[in-house]
Order: C-alpha cells, then structure tokens, then sequence
C-alpha cells in the first residue's frame, strides 16, 4: 500500500515538472500575447493623447499594458529600423499623436485614412506609443 | 541706398544659416538588452524609442518605454517586467547627454565618426552616470549613431534572485538609431 503511494505520489511530481518545464521553456516561447484575442478599451485619438498630456500616471493607470483600440486618421505610415510597418494617427493636437507599431501581416490591411486598430499601449515620449498593433478598419 | 542694404540682407541671411542648428530626430530607433548568461538566453529589442540631438551642441536625448522591450519568450518578458524593471511603476528610461566631440563631425559629407557620448541614465527610476564610445555615421545625409555599453544591474536598484547566475550582473545595452 505504502509502495503503491509513493509511486503515484512521485508520478505525480515528475508530472508537474514536465508541465512547469513545458510551460517555461516550449509554450512561453511559442505562445505569445496576442491583442486580437483582447478586448479592447475605446478611445478616440485625440483623447487619449489629451489624457496622456493632462496627467501622465493617471493615464497610465487606464492604459499601460492594456489592449486599446483607437479610432483616427492616419497621418503617416513608415517603416521601422526592424523593418515592421508603423502608422502615425492624428490627435488634432501638433504636439503629440499616436505611433503605432503594426504586428506583422496587418500592413496589407491598410486601405484608407480612417482607421480602427488595436494594440498594446506601451505608454507616452513624444507620442502615446502602441505596439503589436491589429487592423480593425481602414476606409 | 539699396546697393548697401541688399548686401547687409544677404549677409544676414548667410550668418542665419550658418548658426542654425538642426535637431535630429527619431521615434522609431532601436535599443536591444542584452543580459544572457551561460545557462540562459536574456535578450530583447525596442524599436520604438525616441531620440534627438542638436548637431551644433551635441545635445542627445534617448527615450524608451520598458514595456516595447520584446523578448522571444513570453514569460521572460513578464518577468523583466513585472519582477525586475517593475515598468507599471517606473515606464520608461531615459538618457541624456552630450557628444563631446560633436564639433569634429562634418554633417554636409558622408562619413564614419567616432564619437564619445556622456551623460545619466536613468534606468529603473535611478539616475547614474553613463560614459561610452560608439560611432556616428552620415549615410546620405543623414546620421546613423551606434554604441554598445553595459550597466551593472544592481547599480540601478534592480533586485532579483537570479541576478548574477542566470542573468548577468552586467546588461549589454545596443543603441542603434536612424535619424531624419
């Protein structure tokens, strides 16, 4: 009986050992956090920029790390040193907009000048900064 | 009458120019972190940070937010968020400074440059001061700087059990920006 419990007690251990092995080293690397299974929070453009210039932690405590999707115009679309497809929207305000880095795939979505994306927001430098983002609409 | 004025003007206008100085600029530059050690692979890149410098003071400003650090794996990108650098506390770091020698560099001709950068770093909330070598190069006009330096992780009040054994005590920071 004993021999019987202690056999299914260490088949038991070396089970959860896979599973934490599993998870760290071959799930976490394959599996990424991906915005398009998130439900976003709305904003318009020009008010997350605002509440990013009003009061910065505030607006990190409602943004930061958070799946946002903002609707806006775009004003530039770029590419980055890595060679990711970036897109500047509009706030209305000339000092500060919204830079958006797209995930891979999405730039092929672009079509228009009104946009709905979604992304992670990293925070604010010179622009709220977003990353990873999807395409929801351009038209 | 003219025939003095008109030169005075010109002259004006070529001393404006040559005392302009330029900012350059980008949003989009990149950082990678560096901090493997031999039992495990610690490395990422930002390709969102924000950078300017003034060509005739040498003035330079890095600016990156720590959540655009990508890593290839998840939780490792969690953890360096969460239980290292703490960036829903402290979001961003920052770097300014000088190139010492900005005088020396001809922005108008192509050309490679070594520069010396110094100035704080302020990693983690904690401010500490930074002196490094790198090189600036204008590719078509336009500048390109590139430098490596490392930072003692514990210089920067970063606290973890595996600093030191897993993680280097030393992170290798890569600055390589593209500016317009």
């Amino acid at each position: 009986m004993k021999r019987k419990i202690l056999g299914s007690a260490l088949t038991l251990v070396g089970l959860l050992a896979a599973g934490v092995w599993y998870y760290v080293f071959v799930y976490s690397k394959t599996h990424h956090r991906n915005v398009a299974d998130e439900k976003g929070l709305f904003v318009q453009a020009g008010q997350i920029v605002k509440d990013y210039e009003n009061d910065e932690a505030g607006a990190n405590k409602k943004y930061l790390n958070k799946a946002i999707e903002i609707q806006g115009l775009i004003l530039k679309k770029e590419k980055d040193q890595a060679g990711n497809t970036t897109i500047t929207l509009k706030s209305g305000d000339p000092m500060a907009n919204i830079f958006c880095t797209l995930k891979p795939g999405e730039a092929s979505k672009l079509h228009g000048n009104q946009m709905l994306i979604k992304g992670i927001c990293t925070g604010y430098l010179s622009d709220v900064v977003l990353n990873d983002a999807v395409v929801l609409k351009s038209e | 009458m003219k025939k003095v004025i008109l030169p005075l003007f010109y002259l004006a206008i070529a001393s404006v120019a040559a005392n302009a100085q330029k900012v350059y600029a980008t949003k989009a530059g990149q950082i990678k972190f560096n901090a493997s050690s031999p039992i495990e692979k610690i490395e990422a890149v930002n390709n969102q940070v924000d950078s300017k410098f003034v060509d005739k003071s040498g003035q330079i400003v890095f600016s990156a937010l720590i959540k655009s650090f990508k890593f290839e794996n998840q939780l490792m990108e969690d953890h360096f968020n969460e239980n290292y650098l703490e960036s829903s506390k402290i979001p961003k770091a920052e770097f300014r400074g000088f190139i010492s020698n900005i005088a020396s560099i001809d922005f108008t001709k192509d050309g490679k440059y070594s520069v010396t950068v110094e100035g704080t770093l302020n990693l983690h909330g904690v401010p500490q001061k930074v002196s490094t070598s790198g090189t600036l190069e204008i590719v078509g006009g336009k500048p390109v700087i590139i430098g490596v330096f490392k930072v003692k992780i514990k210089d920067y009040g970063i606290t973890g059990l595996y600093i030191g054994d897993k993680i280097a005590s030393e992170a290798e920071i890569s600055v390589n920006c593209k500016y317009e």
